[in-house]
């Protein structure tokens, strides 16, 4: 028993690595990312402490107290060795070495109190002009000052005198690198923005559905009626939009809505004025993107569907004709029933995938005109990899993607519940 | 309502199928269509209920001329070889179809459903789906379905074959019952003679497409009329030896036999084939025949035995149980001369 269990863990390996790798690790790395705020400014690595003069507006929102914000502000002067150096070179050595003597490592708040020392000392400097160029060489700010390590920063934060408590605050303002944060997740369920995209999903998803569906039923029914060759004829031209690679697909749509393309064109000489058919208002748009998206589900359904008929047996058709059922009552009455499975399934599969699909979407609408047709995943791409700002913000994006994920296996889970997952595999869904 | 076909002829692929048949059921009557498996019962079937097209040929019911009629107007009730009961509604849902199409109000649909549910006895089974019953509550079920909206015609598609050998006794007299009682005109698909002869008026047997021979079901038996109907009646089957015609006498199996009355014309020829009813070869009938036991069939009742002539040819006879014999045993039988069939080279009944 036991080395036929760890044979199928062996069979199981290279899915298990699939899975693995293909679908619990970006979901992971989405579930990380999102709680960061990583983008193209932070990089994806460590980054540096530096305090500039516009992140003090920003950290007294974050409530700094005004003590720390004058202190951060102000320039103080301290005898240090790099101050000492350039005073020797301008000033002459003995001066130096005698500041080094009297006041070696002392800070002095203000330029004053320096230039008060330098005037007391044996070997002065006599113009009070150079005097402040003097005090000038030993002036230093945390503003615009870049510090690799942490421990620096926050040593030269204490020296300036902030307060004790505002400096993880400080810290965290002045960190230019990434870091962990749940603003992502408030900031997306605070803008209006998000729920136009929610909206724009759910009707993406649900028209689009809707239209797969029917339409899909529509063909599989229609051409289950028709003489054999006409039928497969049929539904083999059905079935292009879903064999062409998506971009040719797109364009050949897009040759068709062109302000001069093939619509505009056929309905010049009736009078209609040529315009862009996909892009005009968001109406065009919506509608083409469902049309887009629903033939290539329904060519799919159609697929399904149709074997799913002629899976019905035979003798079951023949007994409701003797039955007295028209076509539409055995249609309603017997064909639709036997696709109950078939229809269940087509509808979650194409649930799941059309709420993470926008490739369709983004090669035609792009989400416009305006954001009208930018969908989840859509703007999730947009958020994280693709904008105009030119601020890529990953953490940003993979809080969307996060959601849409989330969204997703609880579907699958209510799906697989209604499946009753395990009778579904065990046995075939055409009820004969 | 009485069905007359005229002329009917079925193609498939240009081959026909069902050849020239021509065929009257009185009203009220059972008829059995048997015949070997692949010889167009069903396809018969199919045509008279509109499934099929009939290539050439026409339809009557009573005086209404239904040949291009479709299935859905014809008003025949169909059960067919495997049910084709509708997987996905219950037991009551199946049986009212028929009505819901025709868009009855649901207080009569309840009450036919009942009433119908009570003659084929599965009124306890209504809220079922078919996957939840036996094969003979399904059978009921399609005979129920079939029944319930007073078709014309009922036509039944080896209803039986599907059932266990004890069922299928009960299920054939329930049939039956069922028939006569609502005096409804049947046509009932099989390739097993005894259900045949046991339950209808009258049998058309066919072959390859034709109907051979159409008569009552002991009439059949007793005056088949070609080698094929004697051979396709009778259980165990009849057994054949050629046998030569002289002036006097007739020999045949070894033997020199005295010529039987009604072979006494002159016009006959002098070869002919003898076919022999297992019921018709015993002690009981004299001892000119001499042959051994090749084996014995016991059958609780009766035994059956195989005799080996001894001119090879083998014969079979049907006695009372005992067991006074022995195979290898040596015997010395007769023949029932006056129920002996005769049968010209091309295998007709002379
Ligand atoms: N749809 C069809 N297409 C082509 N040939 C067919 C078709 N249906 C039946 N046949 C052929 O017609 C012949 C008669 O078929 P049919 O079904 O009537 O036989 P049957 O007498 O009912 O036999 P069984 O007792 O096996 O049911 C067979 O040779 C069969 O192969
Ligand atoms: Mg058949």
């Amino acid at each position: 028993m036991k080395h036929i269990s760890w044979l199928g863990v062996g069979f199981l390996t290279p899915a298990l690595l699939i899975v693995g790798f293909l679908f619990f690790a970006p979901v992971v790395m989405t579930a990380v990312f999102s709680f960061t705020n990583m983008s193209t400014a932070t990089g994806i690595s460590g980054g540096d402490y530096l305090l500039s003069p516009n992140n003090l507006d920003e950290m007294q929102a974050h409530g700094v107290s005004q003590k720390t914000l004058d202190a951060l502000a102000d320039t103080t002067y301290q005898v240090d060795d790099h101050g000492l150096l350039l005073l020797a070179q301008e000033f002459g050595t003995e001066i130096a070495n005698e500041l080094k003597e009297r006041h070696n490592n002392d800070i002095f708040k203000n330029r004053g109190e320096l230039e008060r020392a330098l005037k007391d000392m044996k070997h002065r400097i006599r113009s009070p002009r150079d005097r402040k160029k003097a005090a000038d060489l030993f002036g230093t700010s945390i503003l615009n000052q870049r510090f690799t390590s942490k421990v620096d920063f926050i040593t030269a934060v204490i020296q300036t005198g902030a307060v004790q408590a505002d400096i993880p605050a400080v810290t965290s303002v002045a960190y230019t690198g990434w870091q962990w944060t749940t603003n992502n997740f408030k900031r997306l369920f605070s803008l209006p923005a998000t729920w136009r995209y929610a909206l724009n999903t759910l009707a993406y998803v649900t028209l689009t559905l809707v239209f797969n569906i029917g339409f899909g039923l529509f063909l599989a029914i229609s051409t289950f009626y028709m003489p054999e060759g006409f039928a497969n004829t049929f539904r083999t031209i059905w079935f292009l939009p879903r064999i062409l690679p998506p971009v040719l697909y797109v364009l050949m749509w897009k040759w068709f809505t062109w302000d001069t393309g093939f619509l505009s064109t056929i309905l010049a000489p009736l009078g209609i004025p040529a315009q862009n058919w996909m892009m005009q208002t968001s109406t065009h748009a919506w509608v083409t993107i469902i049309l887009i998206n629903g033939s290539v589900g329904a060519s799919l359904g159609m697929i399904l569907f149709s074997s799913a008929i002629r899976s019905i047996p035979a003798s079951m058709l023949h007994a409701s004709e003797v039955d007295g059922a028209s076509r539409f009552q055995q249609i309603r009455h017997i064909i639709l029933p036997q696709l109950r499975w078939p229809i269940l399934f087509l509808t979650s599969y194409e649930t799941l995938s059309l709420l993470a699909s926008f490739e369709h979407i983004l090669l035609t609408t792009d989400g416009g005109p305006g954001k009208s047709t930018e969908v989840w995943a859509l703007a999730a791409f947009h958020t994280a990899l693709r904008n105009y700002s030119g601020n890529l913000q990953y953490g940003y994006g993979a809080a969307f993607a996060l959601i849409l994920v989330a969204i997703g296996i609880a579907a699958s889970l209510v799906y697989m519940r209604l499946f009753n997952f395990r009778d579904l595999v065990s046995k075939p869904r055409i009820e004969r | 309502m009485k069905i007359e076909l005229r002329n009917f002829t079925k193609r498939f692929d240009g081959q026909a199928v069902v050849d020239n048949v021509s065929l009257t059921i009185e009203s009220g009557e059972m008829i059995a269509l048997l015949g070997p498996s692949g010889c167009g019962k069903s396809t018969s079937l199919f045509s008279i209920c509109g499934i099929h097209r009939m290539d050439e040929g026409q339809l009557l019911f009573g005086d209404k001329d239904v040949t291009n009629l479709p299935s859905q107007k014809r008003n025949v009730g169909v059960v067919f070889q495997n049910y084709a009961l509708y997987p996905h509604m219950s037991i009551f849902e199946n049986i009212a179809f028929p009505l819901v199409v025709q868009k009855a109000d649901r207080a009569t649909i309840r009450r036919k459903v009942a009433d119908i549910a009570e003659l084929v006895q599965i009124s306890d089974l209504l809220e079922r789906k078919p996957a939840n019953i036996s094969g003979g509550q399904q059978q009921r079920t399609a005979l129920a379905r079939a029944l319930i909206r007073r078709p014309d015609v009922l036509l039944l598609d080896e209803p039986l074959a599907n059932l266990d050998a004890k069922l299928r006794l009960e299920m054939r007299s329930e049939i039956r019952r069922i028939q006569s009682e609502t005096g409804i005109t049947a046509i009932l698909v099989t390739h097993d003679q005894v259900e045949a002869m046991s339950i209808c008026d009258r049998i058309a047997l066919m072959q390859k497409g034709k109907v051979v021979q159409l008569d009552k079901p002991r009439e059949m038996y007793a005056n088949p009329a070609n080698m094929f109907v004697a051979e396709f009646l009778g259980n165990p089957p009849i057994r054949f030896m050629p046998a030569e015609l002289h002036e006097n006498q007739m020999i045949a199996g070894g033997a020199a036999l005295p010529r039987p009355q009604h072979l006494k014309q002159s016009n006959l020829p002098d070869k002919i084939n003898l076919g022999i009813r297992p019921e018709h070869f015993g002690p009981q009938f004299g001892n000119e025949i001499s042959g051994h036991i090749l084996a014995i069939e016991t059958q609780g009742r009766e035994n059956l035995y195989d005799v080996a002539l001894s001119d090879g040819g083998v014969l079979c006879s049907i006695q009372p149980a005992n067991d006074h014999l022995n195979p290898g045993d040596t015997i010395q039988w007769g023949i029932a001369s006056q129920h002996l069939l005769a049968f010209d080279g091309q295998g007709e009944r002379i």
